[in-house]
């Protein structure tokens, strides 16, 4: 078959941006501003034909694979190309309905990034940029390499520094370095924990794919089988205590991308100083690069220790969960507010992981994606409300229904839809959480008053977007103020582009609320897939294995 | 995959269609935003479509139409409780219960109709066009809404469509997803008026003190589902599986429930989750209308009616009494409370609200009283028992019915008094620019002697106010005897009851007294000012529905003696299936006012005698008074006001010694539990996540800058 992903998905956004960027590398000052129209184009179409390619995938026009009913551990589209023989190291490509829909969200919201910031300043650097950005993370999705993924992972890293060195707001030097130092850190204790993986393999079975001078691979669905057939016959894979240790190493790496308290404060910092479209990437799909990572490796690989930090996980998604939720509450700063709330929203992913239920499993991927859609909407609103009040603070601007009632139409619905409002993206994950929850609750004995987190955040999350909306949106009489900084001018509503962006993101937020069946489905399925084919055979009952 | 064909339990060829009682005004919503933003002041949208007036009208008609032919359907007995469709798959996943597979869980929706849904349905359907009418009158004649009721109209549609739907939904599930959607228009809608900081606040008021009883509601429906693996009324209802719930969780069934009822009581506004309700009078008064007649606060009451079959189920028998007890007893308690509150306001809307909240809490009231005896009475087998708890259980649902047609009545009546105050004041003070400013069209100040002036709106607010009272032989009388002597019949059995019996015969005698004083003080006496002088009649918009309310609360006895509340509790009575219509109102009369029972023969006359004479005696005492030389009411209202104005003579008495006491502050200050609720929120809520944000960057940031602090350093 046709290697639909290395070189369309990977490939040609990689390329394209850094063709673009050499066309402007030697360009002076005014050229460029020449050829930023041609280039935002060009991205835009770039962007586009990937999205069209996506949904093809999806509607079964390219490849014709049905995206449900992929037993675990088996991957569509796969393309396996040897790269350094003797480690056993290859470029290996692959979909499954992990991966997909996290594919499908970056190239979706690749050219709705690309409209909502149409007027960025100095595009024929920025959209090139975007593009590459696109690139790495759809290579750490498809990626079935550990070293491959690493590499991915680290490069994803390297526009999103840019993106808020070049972009970015007053403190962004800060921020860009703390955001780089503290997520490369993670990563490197991630790394370490690949390569202790790697040479901890069992090398007396010849393996597949295996290097030719160490004998052993660093092949994911070669290790992933190996691990199963270890963890099936009653071992541990790797022995107990490897295994514990090497899930906390890698679980590390990727709590902090996820965020999860206490490892969040690079993330409001870095939304803070972001520009928008940074903070659209870094919220909608780097955010989840965590949580894809968790169950790709860690899950997938020890499920043994995932049931023996069962408690140490399901601890800190309720910490994030509660304290995100009342810092926000605690916030000034409308765009803060909005980053400590994507804190709390990936709590609810971490309980739905620890809650070791299917049910929890396809909420915490449905969250995955529905803060995908919705968070970008989110920073889109901050963005243009920054760019129109040359303020971030919650108070600055009061009236805005009246002024800008574009704006504040928009804000009101990504407020809505990330409080949580039936039959928008959001709530379907969060049912599905709470149900899962309760149920693991009951049936493990486990005290009930865990409830009361998720109960006390939903009662809060509602507080502070109502409360930031009506020191927004409505007039405030006495304290009514047209921000100062635009001295008398009339107030501009959002411009047509960022109209479109919104619109485009709210439609969807509605067809994923309305229809959650379309990209639930087959998350549900895979679940099922994992449960049936790891978890099941492996820990058998409650309260068994560990 | 989603499945939406048809099933085969359609009944009839055009009741695939029902869904579109729900989704007509959904698209409406969508269309009416969408024009509205396009042809915003455009001559033709703005005289021939009244801004989507016009768009919502045949839409809220079309919705009312068909839920007629799905009513009539039903009556026929044509489909029963079944499910008219199969379920849209909506959500599919699995659990994992520690055995060797997972078991697959769905969430889905249909549509289920029973007599409850039946009475609802057509109270929602016909309610929302009445109020939709109204609102053209209203609303597209005040400059203050021109070039934004586009929004409005879209809103409103939006919020009947929740209604509808929460109605008709199958499950508990999408029960509370229409009520969301229903907390969401009445957050737009209260709002709606952007530019005032009072309904800004109070629209956040109202979402947040609803959410807070959602929060309660959203956890009682998990543990509902972990009992029974489903939030289908067809599962959750089914004897065999309440059965088996019976047998080992009865207690978590309990808590449950009583979570649920937390939902209830915030979205019905009963203490002490009422603060939200008097504020979002800040809405334009068609919203008013729709919240407290046709949707919002009848929610609460559909909700705890659903919970009914655990009450009654054979296998629960005796388990659930406490939580009927709590029920009944929060009814009770807001009863009295806003009862008292509504004495000392001013504000002609607040004085509905208020009543609209006390009202509500005999509502509660009656569904306790009647879940305690259908779970403590042997009813199953015991005949007069089951007719004992179906006449309970009918009453309370009836009250429901009379409560939604006069409360609609009466704000769309007070909202045309407030409007042609409003016109008379900008007719005199035409070149003033800011008198707006201090002056209050809401305030019964500006009111007095308007029964000459607004005839049918006089007459309208009379009929309502005396249903809403409990006048024999008017609307609310007959559902309201039958809730407050079901409440004294359970306190037989059980003393705990005394407290809401007690509360509601005495709220008898002060809801007599604030709605005869609200009547008197706006349309007997003398005007009290130049403004009241001025007021002239009010348009036909807004006269079309108050006549056709008027019209169905005085037939109210003519459902009575169909055997309403017979049939509105249980679906093996049906309309005049036993007898006749005289024989029927004949049987109610006897029943009503010669009881063969002689406690409840007295019962009778004493709450008749409170709510009739006493109440309206007092508020005739200090508040009647002819109308002003050469004006002259309609003769259906001479005698009222001739009776006032006599009793006013004879019996005045001073009563400042009550108005100046603390405790008509207190009442003035809504016994302070606003104040109490802000004083939490801005001392606990606000600083505790102030000191927490502060800790984020301190401690937990700061460790982080420590170390980076540190490293470089080296």
């Amino acid at each position: 078959m046709q290697d639909w992903i290395s070189m369309p998905l990977v490939g040609f956004p990689l390329v394209a941006s850094i063709v673009l960027l050499a066309f402007v590398s030697n360009t002076n000052e005014s050229m460029r501003k020449r050829l930023s129209d041609p280039i935002r184009m060009a991205s835009l179409l770039f962007s586009l034909i990937l999205l069209t390619f996506t949904t093809g995938m999806f509607f079964q026009y390219f490849g014709n694979v049905s995206w449900e009913g992929i037993s675990f551990n088996n991957y569509e589209f796969t393309h396996r190309y040897t790269w350094i023989e003797s480690l056993g190291i290859h470029w290996t490509v692959g979909l499954d309905a992990l991966s997909f829909p996290m594919v499908w969200l970056t190239t979706f919201l690749l050219p709705v990034t690309i409209i909502a910031t149409w007027n960025e300043k100095n595009g024929a650097v920025y959209f090139p940029i975007l593009l590459a950005m696109g690139g790495a993370l759809i290579g750490v999705f498809v990626a079935l390499d550990l070293f491959m993924f690493y590499g991915f992972w680290e490069l994803t890293l390297i526009p999103m520094f840019f993106l808020i060195l070049k972009w970015g707001g007053k403190d962004r030097k800060y921020a860009s370095q703390k955001f780089f130092i503290y997520t490369f850190t993670a990563s490197v204790v991630m790394l370490l924990g690949l390569i202790t993986l790697y040479f901890f393999q069992d090398p007396v079975n010849p393996l597949q794919y295996a290097g030719s001078m160490t004998g052993r691979t660093f092949d994911i669905p070669t290790i992933t089988q190996h691990a199963l057939m270890e963890n099936s016959n009653g071992n541990w894979y790797l022995g107990a205590n490897i295994q514990k240790v090497l899930f906390a190493m890698l679980m590390l790496g990727f709590l902090v991308k996820l965020p999860a308290v206490p490892f969040h404060t690079w993330l409001p910092d870095a939304h803070v100083q972001a520009p928008t479209g940074g903070s659209m990437l870094l919220a909608g799909v780097m955010l989840k690069m965590g949580a894809y990572g968790m169950f790709r490796l860690p899950i997938s690989l020890f499920p043994h220790a995932l049931q023996y930090f069962q408690f140490v996980l399901m601890t800190i998604g309720m910490v994030s969960l509660v304290w995100g939720a009342i810092v926000c509450l605690g916030q000034t700063n409308l765009k803060k507010m909005v980053a400590y709330s994507s804190v709390s929203h990936m709590g609810v992913i971490l309980i739905g992981i620890a809650t070791m239920q299917p049910m929890g499993w396809a909420a915490a991927l449905f969250m995955m994606f529905a803060h995908g859609i919705i968070s970008p909407m989110l920073f889109a609103v901050c963005g243009a409300f920054k760019h129109h009040y040359h303020s971030m603070e919650i108070g600055a601007m009061r009236g805005m229904a009246k002024h800008s009632p574009w704006l504040a139409t928009s804000m009101m619905f990504a407020w809505m839809a990330s409080l949580g409002l039936p039959l928008l993206a959001g709530f379907v994950a969060e049912l599905m959480m709470l149900i899962a929850l309760w149920y693991f609750l009951v049936a493990e004995g486990w005290s009930v008053f865990w409830m009361v987190g998720p109960a006390l955040v939903l009662a809060v999350t509602a507080a502070y977007y109502l409360w930031s909306m009506q020191r927004t949106i409505f007039e405030g009489g006495d304290e009514t103020q047209p921000p100062t900084s635009l001295d008398g001018e009339p107030i501009p509503d959002i411009a047509n582009p960022e109209k479109l962006a919104m619109i485009i993101l709210a439609l969807f937020t509605i067809v994923f609320g309305v229809m959650p069946w379309i990209a639930l489905d087959m998350m549900h399925d895979w679940t099922i897939q994992i449960f049936e084919g790891l978890i099941l055979p492996i820990l058998g009952g409650f309260n068994g294995g560990a | 995959m989603a499945s939406t064909e048809v099933a085969a339990t359609v009944h009839s060829e055009w009741m695939q269609f029902a869904p579109l009682i729900i989704l007509l005004p959904m698209v409406a919503f969508a269309v009416i935003l969408f024009l509205g933003r396009v042809f915003n002041g455009h001559p033709f949208w703005k005289k021939n479509l009244k801004e989507g007036g016009l768009i919502a009208l045949p839409v809220m008609a079309a919705s009312l139409i068909l839920s007629l032919l799905l009513i009539s359907e039903f009556l026929k007995g044509n489909s029963g409780v079944d499910q008219i469709f199969e379920q849209i798959a909506w959500v599919n996943t699995g659990i994992w219960n520690g055995g060797s597979t997972t078991e697959p869980v769905s969430f889905g929706f249909g549509i289920y109709v029973d007599h409850v849904t039946v009475m609802l349905l057509f109270v929602a359907a016909f309610l929302c066009l009445l109020i939709n009418m109204f609102s053209i009158g209203y609303m597209n004649t005040d400059p203050i809404n021109d070039n934004r009721n586009h929004r409005f109209y879209a809103e409103f549609v939006l919020f009947c469509a929740g209604m509808l739907g929460m109605v008709l939904a199958d499950s508990f599930l999408w029960l509370f997803i229409f009520w969301e959607i229903m907390g969401l228009c009445s957050y737009l809608l209260i709002g709606f008026y952007y530019e005032r900081p009072s309904a800004a606040s109070a629209a956040k008021k109202a979402f947040l003190t609803t959410r807070i009883g959602d929060v309660f509601l959203m956890i009682g429906l998990v543990m509902l589902w972990d009992l029974f693996g489903s939030l289908d009324y067809a599962v959750v209802f089914a004897t065999e599986n309440i059965d088996a719930v019976a047998a080992t969780s009865a207690g978590t069934l309990q808590w449950a429930l009583g979570l649920m009822f937390i939902g209830a009581v915030g979205k019905s506004a009963q203490f002490p989750l009422h603060v939200w309700l008097p504020d979002a009078m800040e809405g334009p008064t068609p919203v008013s209308a729709l919240i407290h007649a046709a949707t919002m606060v009848n929610a609460g009451l559909y909700l705890v009616a659903r919970m009914f079959p655990f009450f009654g189920a054979e296998s629960l028998h005796g388990e659930l009494d406490d939580l009927a007890f709590i029920i009944a007893a929060i009814g009770g308690i807001t009863a009295v409370m806003a009862a008292a509150i509504a004495f000392v306001q001013m504000d002609l809307k607040k004085v509905l609200a208020y009543s609209t909240m006390s009202q509500l809490a005999y509502i509660f009231t009656g569904l306790g009283c009647a879940m305690y005896l259908a779970n403590t009475l042997d009813w199953h087998h015991d005949s007069d028992a089951h007719y004992i708890v179906v006449v309970a259980f009918g009453a309370a649902l009836f009250h429901l019915f009379n409560h939604a047609m006069a409360k609609g009545m009466l704000f769309m009546a007070s909202g045309s008094v407030i409007h042609e105050v409003h016109h008379a004041h900008h007719h005199l003070h035409h070149d003033d620019d800011h008198h707006d400013d201090d002056f209050d069209a809401q305030s019964m100040e500006n009111m007095g002697g308007l029964a000459s002036k607004m005839p049918i709106t006089a007459t309208a607010m009379l009929v309502g106010s005396a249903s809403i009272m409990g006048l024999p032989l008017i609307g609310g009388f007959w559902s309201k005897e039958g809730i407050i002597a079901n409440a004294w019949r359970v306190a037989q059995d059980d003393p705990r009851f005394l407290l809401p019996a007690m509360c509601v015969l005495l709220g008898a005698a002060m809801t007599g007294f604030y709605m005869s004083r609200m009547w008197f003080k706006t349309f007997a006496g003398k005007p009290n000012n130049e403004i009241a002088a001025h007021v002239g009649p009010t348009n036909t918009w807004i006269k079309t529905p108050l006549f056709i309310l008027t019209f169905v609360t005085l037939s109210s006895i003519l459902l009575a003696g169909m055997g309403f509340t017979h049939w509105a509790a249980d679906t093996e009575y049906s309309f005049l299936s036993e007898k006749n219509i005289i024989d029927g109102i004949l049987y109610e009369l006897g029943h009503a006012f010669a009881n063969s029972d002689s406690f409840f023969f007295i019962l009778t006359y004493v709450a008749i005698f409170l709510g009739a004479v006493i109440g309206p005696g007092l508020a005739m005492a200090l508040y009647g008074g002819k109308l002003a030389e050469g004006e002259e009411a309609k003769p259906w209202m001479r005698p009222v006001i001739a009776l006032s104005a006599w009793v006013n003579k004879r019996f005045h008495f001073d009563n400042s010694a009550f108005t100046e006491s603390s405790l008509a502050t207190a009442l003035e200050n809504r016994l302070y539990i606003d104040e109490y609720y802000d004083k939490a929120m801005v001392n606990i809520v606000a600083g505790f996540s102030n000191k927490v944000a502060e800790a984020d960057t301190e401690v937990i940031d700061g460790t982080i800058k420590a170390i980076e602090t540190g490293s470089q350093s080296l």
